[in-house]
């Protein structure tokens, strides 16, 4: 019986992940032109009016953190942008 | 009478700009002196760096507003002490949120931010900010302000902070509604790392970052609104009857035009007159009404005065009030 419901629950959980999957992609690009914006002036693009950065700073720490930590993660982006568009 | 130069909707902000070396201080000086006399409240505030408003008026001046008479009060801003106050306070902030950062030695950081390119500039505006905040306690605020170049950009940034804000509100926006929308299909996301859970905001009324950006914006608008509203700001050229300083006010007046900030008065400071001829002085005269005709066509619309170049140098109260009265009542023409 608990197989069987622990086999339903990884079902309804793969297509919740299928059904974000794009969103979720979207979301960390637009997480990372957010950030990389604000921090600009590091990498040499023109970077928004410094006072605005420097309020915003303080409250980007978590994050950052959370962006650093999937970056340590990143395995193979072009793997993975391929896998998402079902491409072999 | 000038009306540009009063109070018509709350409190009046005039900008006195011009190249260095025509006459910016003594001219505000002299319009700050003539208001006061007339009873308005009045604040001068220096926002030159080569701060010569108080070689002026004869006194030493602070960035406190100093009375100087009934109803003058005059300040000088320090723009490094305004710069260090400024990163010291932003420094402690972000050492409190970054403290796993401590390695990288931020005071080492913040020394180098206090050179970076526009720091100036921004302090500036939120010396102006600041100032224009607290403008109701005034009847009139002059700026005596440092020279052209820098001037313009400073009154330049309100609006391009504005484009920048909303951009990066749009992109907050985004993000906030897609975290939401991951949020509701499954469930909450946390992140666990190096064994603290983290949770980034969803909402816009939780998230630090929108509010913050929302401050800023509301805090920019405020000067943005000031500044270009015609009732509230009269921007007043200086400018010496030779080419160089034509130009340069030719360009100001195209860039204050392109920003809608409302340019109302030039003042062509120092206009040499001669009793007779003067054989060394040729050159200089013909230059002079080359220009004085040059104006009249280049600024159409805009006032124009001069104020002839004075035997003796204009400084202290007693100048400044004949002088005061001249920018004031003196004759103008206005190109058609």
């Amino acid at each position: 019986m608990q197989k069987i419901r622990d086999f339903l629950k990884g079902f309804g959980e793969a297509f919740r992940d299928q059904s974000t999957e794009y969103i979720e992609f979207e979301l960390k690009e637009l997480e990372n032109v957010f950030a990389l914006v604000l921090m600009g002036s590091f990498v040499g693009i023109p970077s928004p009016p410094t006072t605005l950065v420097l309020r915003l700073m303080p409250y980007m720490a978590d994050e950052i953190r959370v962006m650093e930590s999937r970056a340590v993660n990143l395995d193979d982006v072009f793997a993975q942008v391929a896998g998402m568009f079902d491409i072999d | 009478m000038r009306d540009y130069l009063l109070p018509k909707k709350g409190f009046r902000v005039i900008f006195v700009i011009g190249k260095g070396g025509v006459g910016k201080t003594t001219t505000s000086a002299s319009i700050s002196v003539a208001l006061a006399e007339k009873g308005y409240k009045t604040l001068i505030v220096s926002l030159d760096p080569a701060h010569n408003l108080g070689d002026v008026f004869m006194e030493k001046l602070r960035d406190k507003p100093k009375k100087l008479s009934e109803n003058l009060y005059a300040s000088e801003l320090d723009m490094e002490k305004l710069i260090e106050g400024y990163l010291k306070h932003l420094e402690k902030n972000l050492k409190n949120m970054y403290r796993y950062l401590t390695v990288i030695n931020l005071e080492k950081y913040f020394e180098v931010l206090s050179y970076s390119p526009g720091i100036e500039e921004y302090a500036t505006l939120e010396a102006v900010r600041e100032i224009l905040n607290e403008g109701d306690q005034w009847d009139i605020i002059v700026f005596d302000t440092p020279p052209t170049g820098l001037t313009l950009r400073v009154l330049a940034l309100p609006r391009i902070s504005l484009i920048w804000t909303d951009k990066l509100i749009e992109v907050r926006k985004k993000i906030l509604q897609r975290r939401n929308a991951v949020v509701k299909i499954k469930g909450e996301q946390t992140y666990n790392i190096d064994g603290r859970e983290y949770r980034l905001p969803k909402e816009e009324g939780e998230d630090p970052v929108m509010k913050e950006l929302l401050s800023y914006r509301s805090d920019v608008e405020l000067v943005e609104k000031i500044i270009t509203d015609p009732e509230k700001t009269s921007v007043v050229a200086v400018m010496n009857p030779e080419m160089l300083p034509l130009y340069e006010t030719e360009r100001a007046v195209e860039s204050l035009r392109k920003f809608k900030i409302p340019l109302n008065l030039v003042v062509v400071n120092k206009v040499i007159t001669l009793r007779e001829e003067i054989p060394e002085l040729r050159v200089k005269m013909d230059a002079q009404r080359a220009v004085l005709s040059e104006i009249d066509k280049k600024f159409r619309g805009i006032e124009v005065m001069k104020i002839p170049m004075f035997a003796e140098e204009p400084r202290g109260l007693e100048w400044l009030r004949r002088l005061g009265g001249m920018v004031f009542e003196g004759e103008g023409t206005e190109a058609p």
